[in-house]
C-alpha cells in the first residue's frame, strides 16, 4: 500500500487524539509499560523474524492490532516491506510517548517494484532514506562472512542476511555497518528513539544467536525513557 | 524386500518406455521416478500425463517405488528468500500429488542445504518449520516424506543422533528418513543409522562408497554395489534387526563406458545378494 505524505500526516495527526482518548495524558516516560512485537501479517515478509523477536520477548508481546492499547515502551515491527497506516500510527504514538521503535526492513528479497515502494514509504513516513539493495555475498566474493558490526549500544558481530538495505543517516546516527555500508541507524525523535535495521535481526534471534539476543536486550535496557 | 532403480539411470536416448523394459528385464520390481530430472516427468507435467507414466510403469510389469527429486538442490526449503522457500514447498507438494497419482506412498526430499551464506542453525529451524505443514499434506494423501541423509553434500544432519533429534523436532508421523547407505562415507556406519532410525525409514537408497577417495578429489567417491567400503553384511543384519522389509532403491552413477545397460543387470544381481543375505 502506498502512503502519500498527505495520508501520512492525516494518520499521525489522528494518533494524538486517539492516545488521549484512550489513556488520558501520556504516561511519564519513566513508567514501565509493555513491549510489543507488531505482527503485520501479510505485510511481514519474514515470518521467522516475528518468531525470533517472540523468542526473546515472549509470545505475550505479540500483537496484530494496537488500536485499543496505549503506546508501548518498546515497539518492534519485524520484516516490513509495505507499512500499513495503522502501523505508522502506532510507531508515531510510541515515539511521541518516549518509547523505542525498532523498525526492521524486510525488503532484502523484495521485487524491484516492492522495494521502490518500501523506499518511498520510509522516506515519506519516517524520513528514513535508504539506498538500493546490496547483495553482500556477491559483493564480498565469498572471501569472508559479511558480519553486521554493531557499535551501539555494545559492540557485537551479528550474522548478515545475504542482502542489506543501506541507510542514510546524519553523523552519529549509524550504529551498524557491513562491508562499509550503513546497516542500522538510531535517531532521536522528540522524546522517543527510532532504530531502523537494514538487515533483519529477527531470523538471527530465531536461530538462538547469542550476540543478537544480547544486542536486543542491551538496546532495550540502554535506551532511556523506560525500564 | 523389493528392489528398484531410478529412472534417472535411463539414458535420454533410450526414452522412458525402453528404459522400463530394461529395468524389468534386469529383474527389478519397481522404478523410482525423479521429478524434474527427466524430460518425461517435470513440474509442468499434467496429472493426465503423470497417470500415463503410471500406466507405462504398470504395463512394463513394474510399480513406482517412490517419487524423488533433485530440484531442492536449486530451491531448498532452507533458503532465506521466502519466494524460493515457497517454490521448494510447492515441489514437495507436487511430489506428494504425483505419488498419490502413481500409487506409491513415499517421496524423497533433500530437506536443507547448509552453505557458507546460510548457516546451519537457520537451515535446521526452517526445515523443521517447513516440514510440519508438508507432513500434514502428506498424511492427507497417504504419503510419507523421507528426508534424505545427504550428509556431506548438504553439510547437514551429519550423524544418526542428529537426524533422530531432527525428526523428533519435526514430530510428524508422515515425516521420516529416506536413508542413503552410500552417503555416510567416513562419518559413521550405515548399519548404526539403520539401528537408530529403523521405524522412521521410508525407503533406502543403495550405492557403495570408496572412503579413501574422500570428498576433496576429482574422482567420485561412489562406486557400484559390493565394490566399495560399505559393510554389507552388517547393513543386512541391521535391516533384519529393525524389521525393514521395504524398498531398496539403487541410486547409481552411470559409469559404464561400454554396454551401459549392463550396469542395470549387475546392480540387480548385487541387490539380490543383499536381499537374500548371500554376502
Amino acid at each position: 500500500m502506498h502512503v502519500t505524505r498527505r495520508q501520512f500526516l492525516e494518520c499521525t495527526a489522528a494518533a494524538v487524539p486517539l492516545r488521549w482518548r484512550l489513556g488520558g495524558p501520556p504516561l511519564p516516560v519513566t513508567a514501565r509499560r509493555d513491549k510489543v512485537i507488531l505482527d503485520l501479517g501479510v505485510n511481514c515478509s519474514l515470518r521467522e523474524s516475528v518468531s525470533g523477536y517472540a523468542a526473546v520477548l515472549g509470545a505475550a508481546a505479540l500483537r496484530t492490532d494496537m488500536s485499543s492499547m496505549q503506546p508501548p515502551d518498546v515497539l518492534i515491527v519485524p520484516a516490513v516491506v509495505e507499512i500499513p497506516s495503522r502501523a505508522i500510527q502506532a510507531m508515531i504514538a510510541c515515539l511521541d510517548s518516549g518509547g523505542l521503535v525498532i523498525l526492521e526492513s524486510g525488503a532484502g528479497f523484495a521485487s524491484a517494484a516492492d522495494f521502490s515502494r518500501h523506499r518511498t514509504l520510509l522516506r515519506e513516513a519516517l524520513e528514513v532514506h535508504v539506498e538500493p539493495l546490496v547483495d553482500l555475498w556477491s559483493q564480498s566474493g565469498g572471501s569472508a562472512i559479511p558480519y553486521i558490526d554493531f557499535t551501539w549500544p555494545c559492540k557485537v558481530k551479528i550474522r548478515d542476511f545475504s542482502r542489506v538495505v543501506p541507510l542514510t543517516g546524519e553523523a552519529g546516527e549509524i550504529i551498524a555497518q557491513v562491508n562499509g555500508l550503513p546497516a542500522a541507524l538510531r535517531r532521536r525523535s522528540d522524546r522517543g528513539t527510532l532504530i531502523v535495521l537494514g538487515s533483519p535481526l529477527g531470523p538471527v534471534l530465531w536461530t538462538g544467536d547469542h550476540e543478537a539476543r544480547q544486542w536486543l536486550r542491551v538496546v532495550i535496557e540502554a535506551t532511556p525513557g523506560w525500564g | 524386500m523389493k528392489k528398484a532403480i531410478g529412472d534417472n539411470m535411463i539414458s535420454k536416448e533410450w526414452g522412458f518406455g525402453r528404459g522400463l523394459e530394461l529395468i524389468k528385464r534386469a529383474g527389478y520390481d519397481g522404478v523410482e521416478l525423479w521429478l524434474g530430472d527427466m524430460p518425461w516427468f517435470q513440474m509442468s507435467t499434467s496429472d493426465t500425463d503423470v497417470r500415463e507414466l503410471g500406466r507405462s510403469v504398470e504395463s512394463a510389469g513394474l510399480v513406482v517405488s517412490n517419487v524423488s527429486t533433485g530440484l531442492h538442490w536449486g530451491s531448498p526449503l532452507s533458503a532465506r528468500d521466502p519466494a524460493v522457500r515457497a517454490r521448494a514447498a510447492r515441489i514437495v507438494e507436487r511430489q506428494i500429488e504425483t505419488a498419490a497419482l502413481l500409487g506409491t506412498d513415499a517421496v524423497l526430499v533433500v530437506a536443507g542445504l547448509v552453505t557458507e551464506e546460510v548457516p546451519y542453525n537457520e537451515v535446521y529451524q526452517r526445515c523443521v518449520e517447513a516440514l510440519k505443514p508438508l507432513g500434514d499434506t502428506a498424511k492427507r494423501a497417504g504419503v510419507r516424506i523421507g528426508c534424505e541423509n545427504c550428509n556431506a553434500e548438504q553439510r547437514f544432519l551429519m550423524s544418526p543422533r542428529e537426524f533422530w533429534q531432527f525428526l523428533n523436532d519435526v514430530n510428524h508421523p508422515a515425516v521420516g528418513i529416506h536413508l542413503d547407505v552410500g552417503n555416510i562415507h567416513d562419518n559413521g556406519f550405515a548399519e548404526q543409522w539403520i539401528e537408530m532410525l529403523g521405524p522412521r525409514i521410508t525407503r533406502i537408497h543403495v550405492k557403495d562408497v570408496l572412503r579413501h577417495r574422500g570428498r576433496c578429489g576429482d574422482q567420485s567417491v561412489y562406486t557400484n554395489l559390493l565394490l566399495g567400503d560399505n559393510n554389507w553384511p552388517a547393513i543386512r543384519a541391521a535391516l533384519t534387526k529393525v524389521g525393514y522389509d521395504g524398498w531398496l532403491v539403487a541410486e547409481m552413477e552411470a559409469r559404464y563406458r561400454y554396454a551401459p545397460d549392463q550396469q542395470f543387470f549387475d546392480t540387480a544381481q548385487a541387490m539380490d545378494r543383499l536381499i537374500t543375505g548371500r554376502l
